[in-house]
């Protein structure tokens, strides 16, 4: 028989498992059965879930492209027949680099 | 005596390229153009994972030259047990480990890191209660470009002490997995998933009240 999910800070302590799709089904479905019968924690699934697109849509960084050809020129001096197989195909940089210049270690 | 661990069996890949482990082999025998492409291949990730850990562009491309280097002169040693990625990680890891010690030592570097981590609230029978209970999903969409909202998330996410901070950004920012994010931060998975969840509660407290504070539209 499944335990059913008394409260909203239980609901709460399972939510990341559950969304991650980890939660083992009899929990999953005792959650489900919470959220059936409570507006406040499906909007705190709701702001949950948005926490973690927003934060995506504002802090993805991408890997500039003078950094790329510096690690390839550093490496290169490095590793013996090091050459990488295709042009550089990193991203345009977002910004300018804080220090996109070769360093060595 | 305990039996040594089988080497992990390895998928084509969907782009016809050599997978990771051919190309192990091959630079362990020596193929400078072997090492190059898996360069290629992990090099944005382990950017990501030393800018989260270093929180500094410049520290992070040192961070990168000298993974990569020590990738390269551990080779031999490396076994297969593991995926090429996450030795190449707990690689990096070490390495900006080392460089956040090193930087440690100087006075007052630890000084804004908080001690607790805030989180919704609730009654004493465990029911939500209604300062944390604003939806304000809707409008956050809406305005996912706006300046204030940028740096309402950009100083909430600083605010987390740093185990946290970089566990949030390497599994929701960067998408790596937990198990690459465990064995990279030597944690376990169960450690990992409690950190985010933690991480996501906290931040997400931060965002009600940005929104709940009538921050002026764009």
């Amino acid at each position: 028989m499944t335990t059913p999910v008394q409260h909203c800070k239980e609901c709460v302590e399972l939510l990341g498992e559950y969304i991650e799709g980890t939660l083992p089904p009899d929990r999953a479905k005792a959650l489900e059965e919470h959220l059936s019968t409570c507006p406040p924690c499906i909007t705190f699934v709701r702001t949950y879930k948005a926490t973690g697109r927003l934060c995506r849509s504002v802090m993805k960084s991408d890997m500039p492209r003078e950094l790329v050809t510096s690690l390839k020129s550093f490496l290169g001096e490095h590793v013996p027949g090091f050459s990488c197989t295709k042009p550089d195909s990193g991203p345009a940089p977002s910004g300018v680099a804080a220090d996109s210049g070769r360093k060595k270690v | 005596m305990s039996e040594p661990a089988d080497p992990i069996k390895e998928e084509p890949r969907a782009d016809g390229q050599p997978g990771d482990k051919e190309l192990v082999e091959r630079s362990q025998k020596g193929d400078g153009a072997a090492f190059a492409m898996l360069v290629e291949r992990h090099q944005r990730q382990l950017y990501r994972l030393a800018l989260r850990m270093t929180g500094s562009e410049a520290d992070a491309q040192e961070v990168l030259q000298e993974a990569f280097l020590n990738a390269y002169q551990k080779l031999p040693l490396f076994r297969g047990e593991a995926q090429f990625s996450s030795w190449l990680y707990r690689i990096a890891a070490n390495s900006a480990l080392m460089r956040l010690r090193r930087k440690r030592r100087a006075p007052d570097a630890l000084g804004e890191q908080p001690l607790e981590l805030s989180g919704p609230r609730f009654s004493a029978e465990g029911h939500l209660e209604p300062t944390s209970n604003s939806d304000w999903s809707q409008r956050a969409d809406e305005r996912m470009m706006s300046t204030e909202l940028g740096s309402a998330i950009d100083k909430a996410v600083k605010e987390l002490p740093e185990d946290y901070r970089t566990v949030f950004l390497l599994k929701d920012v960067d998408g790596l997995s937990n198990d690459d994010i465990a064995h990279a931060l030597s944690l376990s998975v169960p450690a990992v998933k409690s950190r985010l969840h933690r991480a996501r509660l906290a931040l997400r407290e931060k965002l009600g009240e940005f929104f709940d504070s009538g921050a002026p539209a764009e």
